[in-house]
């Protein structure tokens, strides 16, 4: 018998393993529960594989979409729905990387204690970092253009402003919608940067050419490299780097541009995050393009300006705007109001600086102060040659002020120039920013 | 818009109920186990005493088994220490009319009773037993002596009072079954408050039946009871309309529970049946593979009267009932032979069917049986090479099954193909959280086989990962009791037929729970009592029998006969020293 009950051990090897594999699921459950609850096929939270629970609101909690069970909802006012359609995203998902996409798991309300059971069947409220009016005054400053208007707040990373046009009213779709409707242009396009991408440029040769701000720059309208024409807006004639920024000086940019190399350029490229796509609460959003030119080349040239093969989201500009305003360092944007943000430091605050100056140099010299009563602005427009029609117009920048520390970038499709078209929408949202 | 008020009001009483109540089901349940627990394992085991050999240096051993090694070696249950005597000498075995039986094995120095050297000889009361050069005096204890003995013994209701265990049961029942009221459809309300408190009649019946005989143990049918509880939620919250039927089978469970262990009670009649059960296994399964209709793949279903039966299960009953062996069968020369034989044509039966899961079940009973017969690990090496062999061939000879192994670990890329189930089984289980959504309030048993190989997933969102857990632990501390159980067992048959038993069980139970959580490959077998099926819940109730058989505490097991002369006194409810 002795020898049989020493045998017996041999079940209690097989209760182990048992012990041992539900400790396994205990801690999968504990690790991917909320993913598992967030199945669009669970039914106490999904039904028809649509989100059947909780409320998502603005900053200052207007209601933008809510659903309870089979009846969804966005916000009361139809020019918030249209305004606020891509940050906010639709319950039928036709829209990529809305919030209503992105949080789905907080508006579920999971919890490892409770799961999702909620006897009211109400939710949890989202509140996102998003001011409604502002949204509005975007989308109507934008005036049916097709385009892209976002501000954030540099301090906090919070998104005060997402705004791609077209777009439709969720509450009512069209039979037919425009064309493009579902792309939000902020995050999930790339664009010509034209004149902007000077920033990139010029925080290149800040850093990596010595003498820069003893130079001169001789602008005479335009340039001959590698047999080739590039021509300039004006004949700019000398520069000091401030003055050329601030002229758009194709020029002188060249003449940085094939001094630099395009092994430095490409470099600041990705560095500055003009490149690669980037994450914004959990979706990444589209990659720009860049090229290196060969050494001496026409292409490089016109990639240091912007215009060759060069694509560029507005997000990943208006991050580069938020990190010049921020000493170099960038709080990563979000969605969320209050909601976590990581920082991440993308250039020297000494280049930081110097760029800040330069970009404010353009408005107090180049663009003119009255063009933006009241505001302590830092910009750099962009005029953006493409071959089909009028130039893609682009705005971007940042007030230099503690009150109403914002970041933005403006993007008109086909808009035709950057101070004529993309400017005056940017003061707009931004009188309608300071004035909240 | 009254009646509409009303209801509003009664619904949001109901969801109030659920609220508190949620918290109350993993509480109830874990102190239902721990009673169990403390009354299990923290009791001081007594050995029983059949008679005692006095050895040569004047040492008085108590014979604590009807199966007694005798021999040189350690691991003897009474060890002779001396250079003549072999290391497993001979075998002292008891019989139930209470004749004892001295068997040499192959000893090389003889064995000897009264002088006279035998192969095998009867032994009575004062008989000088000699081991080669050793003499041993034997004393036999008459049946009332042996109930003198009994009398001061620990009995299990001592420690823990049984009663309350199945008033915690009953409150559990009632808790589940209000809950399921709640979000029960208005026409089966009634359906459901008749099948719960038919439950705890049932139940009730059983504890007096047992208390009525001087019963005391009932630990191990508090957790099946426990277990069946859970059931009964989950058929009520899937099939309300066949709860009538899920009943009836449970008291079917119960009532071949009681028979199968008075049946054990007798070693005599138990092992001359063995030969009928190991044929009538065979013949079940044959009848099955060559009548069964085919669902999902596999052919394990024979349709008789209006109930469907899947004889595979009851053949597991079958199977370790021919397993078991007593010592004196481990010692004879054909040990393993038939026995692997026997199990190669069960295992082999099932695979034909497509019945993967429960082929792996049988697959792992065997082993534990041909250990603890043979001691052998190369034995068991073996079998599990041999074993892996097959399941190659088995796949390649049947792709449903190789579908399942590709899905395994991948279920997220398929949640509308191969994924289906278990993608929704594990979203339905993180909904529940750790205290569950309500009895019968979930969504998973709308999916197909919820309530069967999906059901761990469904106690997890309806009643909650605790409570889940704590219906696994069960089962592991039914091992437990089991194992060590085996320390005092009167003979071999009931260790092996107990740690076959309680092992099966487990292997069944990983199969399930790691199945559809996309641990192991999705075999689909069921949860021993939860999972919704008359044959599994009646098959589950009768391995019960053998770890009820097992169980030598004093009055604990109405599969053991009390010695006729017993002086204990039923014990006293009032008694219960709370710790
Ligand atoms: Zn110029």
């Amino acid at each position: 018998m002795k020898k049989v009950k020493t045998r017996a051990v041999f079940s209690l090897l097989i209760a182990l393993a048992l012990v041992l594999g539900l400790g396994v699921y205990v801690f999968r459950f504990a690790r991917d529960g909320e993913a598992w609850a967030s199945f669009t096929a669970n039914r106490t939270v999904y039904q028809d594989g649509q989100l059947a629970r909780g409320t998502l609101t603005d900053r200052n909690g207007v209601v933008l979409a809510r659903a309870d069970g089979e009846a969804r909802s966005y916000a009361s006012d139809a020019n918030t729905r249209v305004s606020c359609l891509h940050a906010v995203g639709d319950f039928s998902g036709n829209i990529g990387a809305g919030a209503l996409q992105l949080f789905s798991d907080s508006l579920i309300g999971y919890n490892p204690v409770s799961g999702v059971y909620d006897p009211s069947g109400e939710g949890p409220v989202v509140v996102l970092s998003l001011d409604a009016g502002l949204c509005k005054a975007a989308n109507a400053a934008l005036a049916g253009r097709n385009g892209a208007v976002a501000v954030c707040n540099y301090e906090t990373g919070e998104i005060l402003c997402m705004v791609s046009s077209p777009a439709y009213d969720p509450e009512y779709v069209p039979a037919v919608l425009p064309e493009g409707a579902y792309l939000n242009r902020v995050t999930g396009a790339a664009y010509t940067p034209g004149s902007v991408f000077k920033i990139v440029t010029l925080a290149a040769a800040i850093e990596r050419i010595p003498d820069l701000q003893n130079r001169s720059f001789l602008c005479a309208g335009e340039t001959l490299v590698d047999g080739q024409i590039v021509h300039c807006t004006a004949s700019h004639g000398a520069q000091t780097v401030e003055q050329a920024f601030s002229n758009s000086c194709n020029c002188a940019f060249a003449e940085l541009s094939l001094e630099l190399g395009g092994d430095t350029l490409a470099e600041y490229a990705d560095r500055l995050g003009m490149t690669q796509p980037l994450a914004l609460c959990g979706s990444v959003t589209a990659a720009g393009n860049f090229e290196k030119g060969d050494a001496g080349s026409t292409a490089l040239a016109w990639s240091g300006i912007g215009q060759s093969t060069d694509l560029v989201c507005p997000f990943a500009m208006l991050r580069l705007v938020s990190a010049i305003a921020g000493d170099g360092t960038v709080q990563e944007p979000t969605l969320l109001r209050d909601g976590k943000t990581t920082e991440t430091r993308i250039l020297d605050k000494e280049t930081a600086e110097l760029l800040a100056d330069d970009l404010r140099y353009n408005v107090v010299y180049g663009y003119g102060e009255w063009n933006f009563p009241g505001l302590a602005l830092c910009g750099k427009t962009g005029t953006a040659e493409v071959g089909d029609g009028a130039p893609h117009a682009w705005f971007t920048g940042f007030l230099q002020d503690q009150e109403h520390p914002y970041a933005f970038v403006v993007v008109i499709e086909h808009g035709g120039s950057g101070i004529g078209a993309a400017a005056p929408v940017a003061n707009t949202v931004l009188q309608e920013a300071v004035k909240s | 818009m009254d009646g509409m008020t009303m209801v509003m009001e009664n619904l949001a009483l109901g969801w109030g109920f659920v609220s508190v109540t949620r918290f109350c089901v993993p509480l109830l349940a874990l102190w239902i186990l721990l009673r169990c627990a403390r009354s299990m394992l923290r009791m001081r085991y007594e050995p029983e005493v059949w008679g005692y050999l006095k050895l040569p240096n004047g040492k008085r051993c108590p014979l604590l088994h009807w199966e007694n090694l005798l021999g040189r070696a350690g691991s003897s249950d009474i060890v002779v220490p001396y250079p003549a005597v072999s290391r497993v000498h001979a075998a002292l075995i008891r019989s139930d009319n209470g004749t004892w039986t001295v068997r040499d094995l192959r000893s090389t120095g003889g064995v000897y009773v009264n002088g006279k050297r035998v192969k095998s000889s009867e032994l009575r009361d004062g008989d000088v037993l000699r081991l080669a050069d050793q003499e041993l005096d034997f004393l036999s204890l008459t049946e009332s002596e042996r109930g003198e003995l009994s009398g001061v013994r620990a009995q299990p209701g001592d420690l823990v009072r049984p009663g309350l265990n199945f008033l915690l049961l009953t409150l559990l029942l009632a808790i589940l079954g209000g809950q399921q009221l709640v979000s029960a459809q208005a026409e089966y309300r009634l359906h459901i408050l008749l099948a719960y408190a038919a439950f705890a009649l049932v139940m009730w019946s059983y504890f007096l039946v047992m208390r009525s005989i001087r019963r005391s143990g009932f630990e191990v049918e508090t957790i099946a009871f426990f277990l069946s509880a859970i059931g009964l939620s989950v058929a009520a919250g899937s099939v309300p309309e066949a709860l009538l039927k899920h009943l009836l089978l449970l008291i079917g469970g119960i009532v071949l529970f009681i028979l199968l262990g008075w049946w054990l009670r007798d070693l005599r009649r138990t092992r001359a049946l063995r030969w009928v059960c190991g044929f009538a296994a065979l013949g079940f399964l044959a009848l099955n593979l060559f009548t069964a209709e085919e669902v999902f793949g596999a052919r394990n279903w024979l349709y008789i009267a209006g109930f469907s039966v899947q004889p595979s299960e009851f053949v597991k009953v079958a199977y370790i009932y021919a397993g078991a062996a007593t010592l004196e069968r481990l010692y004879s020369g054909r040990n393993l032979f038939l026995f692997i034989a026997f199990s190669a044509l069960c295992v082999g039966a099932l695979a034909l069917m497509g019945d993967f899961g429960t082929a792996l079940v049988f697959f792992a009973t065997f082993l534990v049986i041909s250990f603890l017969r043979s001691g052998n690990l190369a034995t068991v090496f073996l079998a599990v090479s041999g074993a892996a062999l097959a399941c190659f061939l088995v796949l390649y000879a049947k792709p449903h099954i190789a579908a399942r192994f590709a899905t395994w670990g991948h279920i997220w890329e398929t949640p509308y193909g191969a994924g289906f189930q278990q993608t929704r089984a594990l979203a339905a289980a993180a909904s529940g959280g750790l205290l569950g959504c309500g009895a019968g309030a979930g969504w998973l048993k709308d999916v197909v086989a919820a309530d069967t190989d999906l059901v761990f997933c469904l106690i997890c969102e309806e009643f909650g990962l605790l409570t889940a857990v704590l219906a696994i632990l069960a089962i592991v501390l039914l091992a437990t009791f089991a194992y060590r159980n085996a320390a005092g067992s009167r003979s071999s048959f009931y260790v092996i037929g107990a740690c076959a038993a309680v092992s099966l069980m487990m292997v069944q139970l990983a199969l399930n729970v790691f199945g559809s959580t996309d641990i192991l490959p999705f075999t689909g077998v069921t949860f021993p009592f939860v999972s919704r099926g008359g044959s599994s819940l009646i098959s589950c109730w009768m391995l019960l029998a053998f770890i009820k058989a097992a169980d030598t505490r004093q009055n604990a097991s109405f599969a053991q006969k009390l010695p006729s002369g017993i002086l204990s006194e039923p014990v006293d409810e009032d008694e219960e020293d709370g710790e």
